[in-house]
């Protein structure tokens, strides 16, 4: 009865309230097979709310979502033997070994994984297999909660901000794990709030605020289309060289180190601001010409939402 | 239902609790302990003997034959007073509940009785006693009734009354054989109810549920996997009691098919009082308070450790609407008076009781998130 289609996800009109509380507004959008999507938004944006809808695990007030060709509220023990979850938060028994915990799991999925091993070393938990959950540290936990996600070869796996909580070395050792999973091509939703992650990881994201979509592409189309300027900094600066860029039209900034910082609209205006400089005699040591990353866009797409005013209210993470 | 899944998640329960080095510790070591303590406590009690102080003012061959009558087989350790010191100041001084003190002229009177049959000639025994001592009544009552039998055979008058005992029982029972059967009923309450409502509080706290609920387990598996493991335990519990009874203390109990009647009974309607616990359990931490809070009143008021008849009127019919009551009285029907029917009418009482919460139960456990 399933109709495989192009999409594993395909997420319409989707509405979730909690009483009063809009925690998800109408929010519609797609994931191909295959490809690794990142929802992104800020802490009480409606991630966790979208993707637990996504997963089986609540019910939406009104919308549609299909998910490897099933509507995910008919259709829950279908979908649930082929899709991996690693939520938010994730725990498991403290007493139970690495090992033994993916045994478990497996059974609970009808016993089909027999290659555990495979799966600690996907994860590089090899000396931990014999450890029991409450003597890992963090970062282990979210490698063994992301094994388990695999533990039934599902076709969509699903990972709920995997990294958050983690100090940096440990966020790269989940980092690794999910390019491996990248690289075999597994259709991945990833939630996070960290833009480098998503920048590293995604082939298509979605930002979202107040539980509505507000820029959907892969991070050099959201780049290119909401942030196409250039940010000049001129370092060691002094106050005449600051009059010199603001008698341009542009409107310099200082930062802590004495530097200037000019957002810029293209390359030519670099030159022109270099060319003045010249012209005027002033001088500066060095110079820095950049193109805006994931992070600027986010912050200004949301922060552009968040200030266009009530549009759902505080969403429920 | 997925027996496969059913079997893996007790597999996990079981290793978990046998980890868990406390737990184990509360749920197995403690009923024993408890055994141990009581059944030492009462084990003294039923061929405990009472010391007595004797200051024989006669010192004649009469005197002293009372003085070695008053020993009763063993029932009292006489110790001998200086009759040349101060009974009253001796017993202050050595914080004695009580001295007896057999006057002088005890044997000439007594043979004044005997031979001449002098009505007059009568003697006093006075007892020296402290009165905030918590034996010293029985004593005194047991030394009364001695005297009592003492006159009427001096006296030569043949009792009116007599008494004779026939027992309900076919044997008699000790203390201890009446306190295991609370013991064991209570023990399966206690690993029971903590059990469900700690290890599913804490594992929804965690978000272990919240994992499980986008696994192919449901609801139903993990409840019959929760009692399948709950049972297991008592089973390993009610042994261990049993054999640390039989070592120890030689009871001598009943075991027919009454004992696993009462204690599936038992974990259902604890494993039911649990889910339902749960569900209004917001933390892991208030767990326990809430198991104790429903487990303490259970434990004095229903018959565990004392017999009901010592309590007063109000508690004793309180006690009847307590399910562990049903439990140690059903117990105890079957395993001290073999009395099938009283088993029977408690096992059915509790049998209701233990559907209706467990079905509560069931309906008060969130497995999915639902909204």
């Amino acid at each position: 009865m399933t109709k495989e289609t192009e999409y594993a996800i395909e997420v319409d009109k989707l509405t979730k309230r909690y009483g009063e509380l809009l925690a998800v507004n109408d929010l519609s959008f797609t994931v191909r097979r295959g490809e690794v999507f990142a929802l992104l938004g800020p802490n009480g944006a409606g991630k966790t709310t979208t993707v637990e809808i996504i997963e089986t695990i609540r019910t939406p007030t009104s919308g549609k979502v299909t998910l490897l060709g099933m509507d995910v509220t008919k259709k829950k023990r279908d979908i649930v033997p082929r899709i991996g979850v690693l939520p938010q938060g994730f725990s498991s028994f403290d007493r139970i070994t690495v090992r033994e915990t993916l045994h478990y799991y497996s059974r609970l999925f009808g016993g089909m994984r027999r290659d555990i091993d495979a799966l600690i070393a996907l994860v590089n938990l090899k000396e931990k297999a014999k450890e029991q959950y409450k003597n890992l540290s963090g970062g282990l936990q979210q490698r063994l909660g992301i094994a388990i996600a695999l533990v039934n070869d599902p076709e969509v796996v699903f990972l709920d901000e995997p990294t958050t909580g983690l100090d940096p070395r440990a966020r790269r050792g989940v980092w690794d794990v999910l390019l491996g999973l990248k690289k075999k091509g597994k259709t991945v939703f990833l939630t996070t709030h960290y833009m480098e992650e998503a920048e590293l990881l995604a082939d298509t994201l979605a930002i979202i605020a107040k539980g509505r979509v507000i820029a959907t592409g892969s991070p050099g189309e959201l780049i290119e289309s909401n942030a196409n300027y250039l940010t000049l900094t001129l370092k060691s600066v002094d106050n005449k060289t600051f009059e010199i860029v603001e008698n341009l039209g542009f409107e310099p900034v200082h930062d802590n180190h004495n530097n200037i910082r000019v957002r810029v609209g293209h390359t030519d205006d670099v030159q022109k601001i270099l060319n003045a400089i010249k012209d005027a005699g002033a001088s500066f040591p060095g110079l820095d010409v950049r193109k805006p990353n994931l992070e600027e866009v986010f912050l200004k797409l949301t922060g552009e939402a968040l200030r266009e005013g009530p549009v759902g209210g505080r969403g429920a993470e | 239902m997925n027996l496969r899944v059913v079997g893996a998640n007790l597999v996990v329960s079981i290793k978990s609790f046998y980890r868990e080095k406390t737990a184990m510790f509360f749920t197995i070591a403690f009923p024993i302990i408890l055994i141990l303590v009581f059944g030492t406590i009462f084990k003294n009690q039923e061929n405990m003997s009472f010391k007595l102080y004797v200051q024989d003012l006669d010192q004649t061959w009469s005197s002293a034959h009372l003085a070695e009558t008053l020993k009763l087989n063993g029932k009292f350790k006489i110790t001998k007073v200086d009759p040349a010191i101060n009974a009253m100041q001796y017993a202050k001084e050595n914080k004695i509940d009580l001295v007896l003190i057999i006057p002088k002229g005890y044997e000439s009177f007594f043979n004044q009785r005997i031979e001449s049959d002098a009505a007059h000639a009568s003697v006093t025994i006075r007892y020296i006693y402290d009165p905030s001592s918590s034996s010293v009544s029985t004593k005194m009552q047991i030394l009364n009734s001695v005297f009592g039998v003492i006159n009427q055979e001096v006296t030569g008058t043949r009792p009116f009354i007599r008494t004779a005992e026939t027992s309900i029982l076919t044997k008699k029972y000790r203390f201890i054989e009446f306190f295991i059967p609370g013991i064991i009923a209570m023990a399966v309450m206690t690993a029971t109810l903590f059990g469900t409502v700690n290890v599913n509080t804490e594992l929804r706290q965690k978000g272990v549920i919240r994992k499980l609920s986008t696994t192919p387990i449901t609801r139903t598996d993990w409840i019959l996997s929760n009692i399948l493991h709950q049972f297991i335990i008592a089973v390993i519990c009610t042994i261990a009691m049993l054999v640390v009874s039989y070592a120890v203390f030689n009871v001598s109990l009943q075991i027919n098919a009454w004992l696993p009647v009462f204690i599936v009974l038992d974990v259902f309607t604890f494993v039911g009082i649990g889910m339902i616990l749960t569900r209004f359990v917001k933390e892991a931490q208030s767990a326990a308070a809430a198991a104790n809070a429903i487990m303490f009143p259970m434990m004095f008021l229903s018959g565990s450790f004392f017999p009901l008849e010592m309590m007063p009127g109000f508690l004793q019919k309180f006690a009847r609407i307590l399910p562990l009551y049903y439990l140690n009285e059903g117990l105890r029907a079957s395993m001290v008076f073999v009395n099938h029917m009283t088993a029977l009418r408690y096992s059915a009482i509790i049998g209701v009781f233990a559907a209706v919460v467990f079905v509560l139960g069931i309906m008060a456990t969130k497995w999915e998130n639902g909204k």
